[in-house]
């Protein structure tokens, strides 16, 4: 008996793993859970553009609405490929402001700039169980799922007159080019900005949000308003959004993405760092920036409430500039911080985004300039005051309002430049807005060659007066039309 | 029972694939270019094509009239309708 109950006790204990085999296990375990998450991120954050959708598609009349979605779908078609084959090479490789030297693959460089390019094995499948791995491609994809929104962001300033192509080759430029590049710059443990001046944005204020308004400015200036924005005054009128239930909504949804988008910022292994990680590997939690996001919005709704008198598109961008206002601190911010700073950054965007419309007289149809640009720019000026002296990165570099100056300074011009300029060639080559004849009749019947909502009478357009009377819009525009045509009349459209 | 399942024996087949995605390959290489060389090439033919649109139905909207300046244009009367609608272009397009 004793004999029989040995022989098994030796026969399990040599089926037993061994103290290596089950840290082996352990590792994958922990690699499979921050796979699984990245993934959830990103099917979270598809959220943010159904909403972008539904947000510009309802502020768009009713003879726009088809071509102003299809911008946001193609957004996908153009900038996956190109930030695949350019986008995540510039952020694997350009911490230092230029590209790294040997970087044509792992075998010359090893480390992440290697795995980058798209004929490595970072960028395809492979069985790697590793950071380098397979985890590099969720890793990617939540990058990926960045640059949509960035590209998304301009999109709504730009609708009811922007060529379609025009727009996608902006997309490209901004979603694969020149976010991605502040992000190496700024938003990396490596970056320089991070390892010489503590620059600190954490959940991306500035390097997503500011630098998408500010490159959107820049094509707001060459695209011009929409025709019959403006009197001859220089007074702004404003265009009925065509469903604003959709719009709302469309935010809201907006909303529900940014919490796959905040918890995508954040990194964690189990088997190599104790706790979560924000993107400059310095020490957070999940549950830190959840209560900042969550009282961002509620101060961020409070604020655009008040500024704009209860008007409900400016409360609810009141909550997503509030967001913005503070993502730069989340992983540090007090939720009553949070919750008072986001309220600042939801009054202030009311009257930024009047001033921008009625004083400087630049039409953005969504106020994406007011809302992402000013407040991504100030989300980072706030965190030089409130979170000053903060270690941010692996070489503990105290943040300071002059790291944050820095950041500012760098990261306008480049966004502003590059969307100003390459605007402006498009604009040379009238490839960047459509002709005025088609303008007026709604570009969805020249893009699609239909009107979507075939069953129900096309009522005439109205537009509100600058003394808010609200008047048929019909004259205004053949008027708007007489004055852009001028002597041009007798040319060929395509001359135009 | 850890590692029961034969996935390490089977693993080289999946990694040496050349579809799979084996690094610096010849294969890599001609498809991240096929690859933008078609990403190059449907922007171009989203300008061409979408400018080849715009072009016919502005021509179409300005050969019906449909867009001629209203005689007093500050005073906008009753019964005044918006721009119509000129249809689709005879040119939507391959």
């Amino acid at each position: 008996m004793t004999s029989s109950l040995a022989s098994v006790l030796s026969a399990l204990l040599a089926q037993a793993p061994t103290t290596e085999e089950l840290q082996e296990q352990i590792n994958l375990d922990s690699l499979v859970l921050l796979e699984v998450f990245y993934f959830f991120t990103v099917v979270i954050m598809w959220l943010i553009h159904v909403g972008f959708m539904a947000y510009e598609a309802g502020v768009a009349r009713r003879k726009n609405i088809m071509s102003t979605a299809m911008k946001n779908i193609l957004t996908i078609a153009v900038v996956t490929p190109s930030f695949y084959y350019f986008g995540w090479y510039i952020y694997g490789c350009f911490e230092h402001g230029g590209p790294a030297e040997g970087h044509a693959g792992p075998a010359e460089f090893p480390g992440f700039c290697g795995l980058t390019a798209p004929w490595s094995e970072g960028m395809a499948g492979n069985l790697e169980s590793s950071l380098t791995g397979h985890l590099s491609l969720v890793f990617f994809l939540a990058f990926l799922l960045f640059s949509w929104t960035t590209a998304s962001i301009m999109s709504g300033a730009l609708i009811e007159r922007v060529r379609l192509s025009a727009y996608l080759i902006l997309a490209v430029v901004l979603g694969s080019g020149v976010w991605i590049m502040d992000a190496a710059w700024g938003w990396s443990a490596g970056g320089w900005l991070t390892t010489n001046y503590g620059f600190h944005d954490s959940i991306a204020s500035l390097v997503v949000h500011g630098v998408a308004g500010a490159f959107t400015l820049g094509v707001l200036l060459n695209l011009g308003p929409r025709i019959g924005k403006y009197d001859i005054q220089g007074r702004a009128r404003a265009f009925r959004p065509h469903n604003t239930h959709l719009t709302l909504m469309g935010l809201m949804l907006i909303f529900t993405g940014f919490y796959g988008f905040y918890a995508a910022c954040l990194f964690i292994q189990s088997t190599v760092f104790p706790g979560w990680l924000n993107i400059y590997l310095s020490p957070t939690t999940l549950g830190t920036i959840a209560m900042v996001i969550t009282f961002g919005f509620a101060g961020g709704f409070t604020g655009g409430w008040i500024a704009s008198k209860g008007d409900p598109f400016w409360t609810l961008s009141g909550g997503l500039a509030g967001v913005i206002s503070v993502s730069a601190g989340a992983d540090v911010y007090h939720p009553s911080l949070a919750y008072l700073l986001a309220a600042s950054g939801g009054l202030l965007v009311v009257w930024v985004g009047g001033y921008i419309e009625k004083k400087l007289r630049v039409d953005d149809a969504v106020g994406a300039v007011a809302v992402h640009g000013f407040c991504g720019f100030y989300g980072v000026f706030l965190v030089g005051i409130f979170a000053g002296g903060f270690p941010t990165g692996v070489n503990n570099v105290p943040s300071s309002f002059g790291g944050q100056l820095m950041g500012m300074l760098a990261f306008f011009p480049l966004a502003f430049l590059p969307g100003y300029i390459v605007s402006w060639v498009l604009k040379k080559a009238n490839l960047l807005r459509v002709p005025p004849e088609v303008e007026l009749e709604g570009l969805d019947m020249a893009e699609f060659q239909q009107d979507f909502f075939p069953e129900f009478e096309r009522v005439p357009e109205t537009v509100v007066l600058p003394d808010g009377q609200e008047v048929e819009a019909g004259p205004i525009l053949l008027e708007g039309y007489a004055q852009v045509n001028g002597d041009r009349a007798g040319e060929p459209a395509g001359r135009r | 029972m850890i590692d029961s399942f034969p996935y390490e024996s089977w693993d080289e087949v999946t990694t040496t694939f050349w579809t799979f995605g084996p690094e610096n390959s010849t294969g890599t290489y001609v498809l991240t270019v096929l690859g933008i060389a078609l990403m190059v090439l449907a922007l171009v033919y989203w300008v061409w094509l979408e400018n080849k649109k715009l072009n016919a139905q502005a021509e179409l909207l300005r050969g019906a009239g449909a867009l001629l300046p209203p005689a007093s244009p500050t005073a906008p009367g009753p019964g005044f309708k918006e721009p119509p609608l000129a249809g689709p272009s005879t040119d939507p397009g391959p």
